[in-house]
């Protein structure tokens, strides 16, 4: 799993033969449920790994999602016990599992709903009341809950008579852990964990490409949920009696701290975490009285000493990677909508927009149409509103008046992933890539619209992700060719020249197959020759059929490629026209291109 | 009426205490955007101390209170330097754990120095009751509302008149543009810090008397504050006051007439609740990252 090497496969191998062989070396009971104890809290921390490592989403209250697994598969199997069919096959423990993971998902996803709204801490304190509440629910809840006793005499596993002791339950454990990481591999190496990145890369730029990332984050706490649960699940199972104080807050934090300890983001980081984590209080008998010292101590010493975690002193932030480097289609790339209409009248309307911050108009009663085929380029001085505009048509601004049309229909756009999925694809005047991943990974987040996999076929790397993620690369690959970058492909984004930078972010707006495309200011800091290419690029997306709003500051290149300008000054349009017109209107060059005129 | 009064005064009594606290978030959320994770440990830290200056050693109220100060701050300084600037400087989110982790060595530490078991601190006016226009109100509880009620007057002051205080607030605006201005925010951040911290010790000496003095006082109080402090909005000290204070009236009169036991779900379930409809809070304004 970490390389494909063949050497690594044997190491994989022998490693888990020898776990698996474990019991048969080792009867005694002590070592098995020590074992065990590390696969069930592996599975969870693997789990909070996807959330926390890859997703960058603080939880702490795992726990307590583990608990609602826990007490829900107890109770179930317990409940569905007295109906015989069921217990003499063993099916009521199994039907638990599955109803302990599923609540745990469900309350995920309620918890998740409100507290991902925002950036910033609100996920970790959240988790931490939620952690709080569930505990107290399950100590006063007591006809239900058994209060601080918990439940007892939680049904063993087994398959019709066949009871799965500590020895079998072992292997069961093993299984799941192995199972988990697997999942793991698959989702942060699909373009569910693409998206997962980019998101905790900047939130901006995933959403320009059309990523709902609240939405997505939604989806990642479901399936870290989903992993704490079955833990949970298997936790009841083995230890047949479980009451609160196997979730307390201080499970939440152990779990976090196994992820953080072990490696955050890396595949093997929560394993090796929860197995030094579960071992170690042992080793501490004799400290029990400064246990909270020593457990504090060891959070702080693992933050400055290892803040990419054990697994991460031999791997360095590497991103998930594709695992093979694909080339290049052999059809031209696809630009745009892929049906040029040029001439057929506008894609886009802006009709007397506004937007107002405070007391200052940004954007007064601005009007402009955007044709396919057409490059309709925005300048003026700074500060007149050029980025604002951006802003607003690619939904990152909601315009306090005016309207907005595609097609002659009148649309409201509520965000930039909106924007994307109706076609619209902008860059950033100041560049935002996910700098840990790839360049061609940066581009093939952008095809999030187009994709037609599900996270069923990314948890399982079904031949239909297999399928479509050959078809993006090879799509980025293309792209990449198209913009002059096909040869840093496999190179991390954050190693790239800065114009090359600009052209990778222009080639990811590109994956989203946009009708119109918002340029903020393309040319800035790069140098003659580049903008020279820039030149030809754009020319390029024009012939598509694509309708490009530019917006620049480099007058050589907007009057070299632009078939109608705007001019806005202190948010409103004082002049428009074909280039020529623009540059003879007084009221311009008194604005704009006074002091240029003066010197020429 | 007398005993709804008697409870309501009492409530909002628990309430100030709960502002004091909550705000204390607010006050490094707006200038660093991080919080202290432990805070509560803090405000147990505080009452722990009164159990030991004011009771054992029998020393005056307000000596009690200057010494708590100036503990506290030592140690947010401390706390601030070790476990939160690092990584700050890094933008990394490790401080929601090493903030944590201070407070497990504080609870620790508490429970080596003072034992784990529950001990009393006698209410500093004694425990009799003064009677006005027939209802039952305890010196403890006006002390609390007092000193709270004070102590958001000094800090609105602070915000608003001082020097020091603006620029705590341009820096809480945008960092970047204040330290352009010859601002030090690197001492602002400090300054933050040691302030919520202050402010927790005080917290736990005013609501000692309240609770009992135990190494795990502040859990709870922690949690709900920080409940406050979204409901309210981390940006809205003024709103966390009133939050605070109308938290507690109603904590208090769902317990004297209902159920003790929903008390403490409920403000959870309220703050879930606001964080769905209005996630910047009741009185936060919301802020956009740019484009």
């Amino acid at each position: 799993m970490i390389a494909s090497s063949a050497m690594s496969r044997v190491v994989w191998a022998a490693a888990i033969l020898l776990l698996a062989a474990f019991p048969l070396i080792a009867t005694g009971s002590y070592y098995q449920f020590m074992l065990i104890l590390v696969f069930i809290y592996s599975v969870v921390a693997i789990g909070l790994n996807i959330l926390a490592g890859y997703g960058g989403q603080f939880s702490l209250g795992h726990a307590a999602l583990m608990a609602m697994g826990a007490y829900t598969s107890a109770l179930v199997s317990k409940a569905l016990g007295a109906v015989p069919v069921l217990a003499t096959s063993g099916l009521n423990v199994w039907i638990g599992v599955v109803a302990g993971t599923v609540v745990a998902a469900l309350s995920g996803a309620v918890l998740a709903y409100p507290s991902l709204r925002l950036k910033g801490p609100y996920l970790a304190m959240v988790t931490i009341a939620f952690g709080w509440v569930i505990w107290k629910i399950l100590l006063e809840w007591v006809p239900v809950t058994g209060g601080e006793l918990g439940i007892t005499a939680i049904p063993k596993a087994r398959i019709g008579s066949f009871v799965l002791t500590t020895s079998y339950f072992y292997h069961l454990a093993l299984l799941a852990v192995l199972a988990a990481m697997a999942v793991q591999h698959n989702l942060v190496r699909s373009e569910f964990g693409r998206r997962l990145q980019a998101v905790k890369h900047s939130e901006i730029a995933a959403a320009s490409v059309g990523i709902d990332i609240y939405r997505e984050k939604i989806k990642t706490f479901v399936v870290s949920a989903v992993f704490a649960g079955f833990g949970g699940t298997l936790f009841a199972h083995q230890q047949n009696f479980i009451n609160p104080d196997n979730f307390q807050f201080f499970s939440s934090v152990f779990f976090l701290l196994a992820v953080l300890f072990g490696g955050a983001g890396t595949l093997l980081g929560p394993v090796i975490g929860a197995a030094v984590l579960t071992f170690l209080p042992e080793l501490l008998h004799d400290f029990d009285r400064v246990r909270l010292i020593v457990y504090g101590v060891f959070i702080l010493a693992t933050l400055y000493f290892l803040p990419k975690g054990v697994a991460g002193l031999w791997r360095r932030g590497e991103s998930a990677g594709l695992g093979f480097v694909p080339g290049a289609s052999a059809a031209p790339a696809k630009l745009g909508p892929g049906t040029p209409a040029i001439g057929t009248g506008p894609v886009l309307e802006v009709d007397g927009v506004s937007k107002v911050f405070g007391g200052l108009t940004a954007l007064g009663n601005v009007s402009l149409a955007l044709e396919p085929g057409r490059v309709h380029a925005v300048i003026g001085p700074n500060g007149a509103g050029k980025t604002t505009l951006i802003n607003v048509v690619s939904g990152f601004y909601q315009p306090d008046q005016g309207s907005m049309r595609i097609d002659g229909q009148a649309i409201r756009i509520g965000s930039l992933h909106e924007a994307a999925r109706l076609g619209i694809a902008r860059t950033f005047q100041t560049i935002k890539l996910f700098g840990d991943m790839t360049v061609i990974e940066n581009v093939m987040v952008g095809f999030e619209r187009h994709s037609r996999v599900r996270i069923w076929d990314c948890v399982f790397r079904t031949a239909r992700a297999r399928e479509e993620e050959r078809r993006q690369a090879e799509e980025a690959m293309t792209l990449l060719k198209f913009v002059g970058l096909e040869d840093v492909a496999t190179t991390s984004a954050s190693a790239l020249a800065y114009g090359h930078r600009r052209l990778l972010e222009i080639a990811r707006a590109l994956a989203v197959h946009p009708r119109i495309l918002l340029l903020d200011e393309p040319a800035a800091g790069l140098v003659a020759n580049e903008i020279e290419s820039l030149k030809v690029l754009i020319r390029a997306l024009r012939d598509a059929g694509i309708a490009v709003l530019l917006v620049e500051h480099h007058m050589d290149l907007v009057t070299a490629i632009s078939d109608r300008i705007t001019v806005l000054d202190y948010g409103e349009v004082i002049a428009a026209g074909d280039p020529a017109a623009v540059q003879r209107d007084p009221r311009v060059i008194e604005a704009y291109l006074g002091t240029e005129a003066s010197h020429a | 009426m007398a005993f709804f009064f008697h409870i309501l005064i009492s409530g909002i009594a628990t309430g100030a205490i709960y502002s004091l606290i909550a705000v204390g978030y607010s006050i490094t959320f707006t200038t660093m955007r991080i919080l202290n994770f432990a805070l509560g440990m803090w405000v147990m830290i505080g009452g722990m101390l009164t159990l030991t200056l004011h009771v054992t050693l029998g020393l005056n109220l307000l000596i009690t209170a200057a010494i708590i100060a100036a503990a506290m701050a030592v140690l947010g300084y401390a706390a601030e330097r070790i476990s939160v600037y690092p990584f700050f400087r890094t933008g990394s989110d490790a401080w929601v754990m090493s903030t944590l982790a201070v407070g497990f060595l504080f609870v620790n530490v508490a429970e080596l120095i003072w034992g784990q078991s529950p001990k009393p601190v006698p209410p500093f006016f004694g425990s009799g009751v003064i009677m006005l226009g027939g209802i039952a109100i305890f010196p403890q509880h006006l002390l609390v509302i007092g000193s709270a009620l004070g102590i958001f007057v000094l800090l609105y002051f602070f915000y608003y008149r001082t020097l020091l205080g603006k620029a705590f607030r341009a820096t809480a605006h945008s960092s970047e543009v204040t330290s352009l201005m010859g601002i030090d925010t690197r001492l602002i951040c400090i300054l933050s810090y040691v302030m919520t911290s202050v402010l927790a010790g005080i917290a736990g000496l005013i609501v000692v008397p309240i609770t009992l003095a135990e190494p795990q006082m502040g859990t709870v109080l922690g949690l709900k504050a920080f409940a406050i402090a979204i409901i309210a909005g981390l940006n809205a000290p003024r709103g966390i006051l009133v939050c605070g204070l109308a938290y507690g009236a109603i904590e208090a009169l769902l317990s004297g007439y209902f159920y003790t036991g929903i008390r403490d779900i409920l403000g959870f379930s309220l703050m879930i609740l606001v964080l769905f409809l209005r996630p910047e809070g009741l009185f936060g304004t919301a802020a956009k990252e740019r484009a």
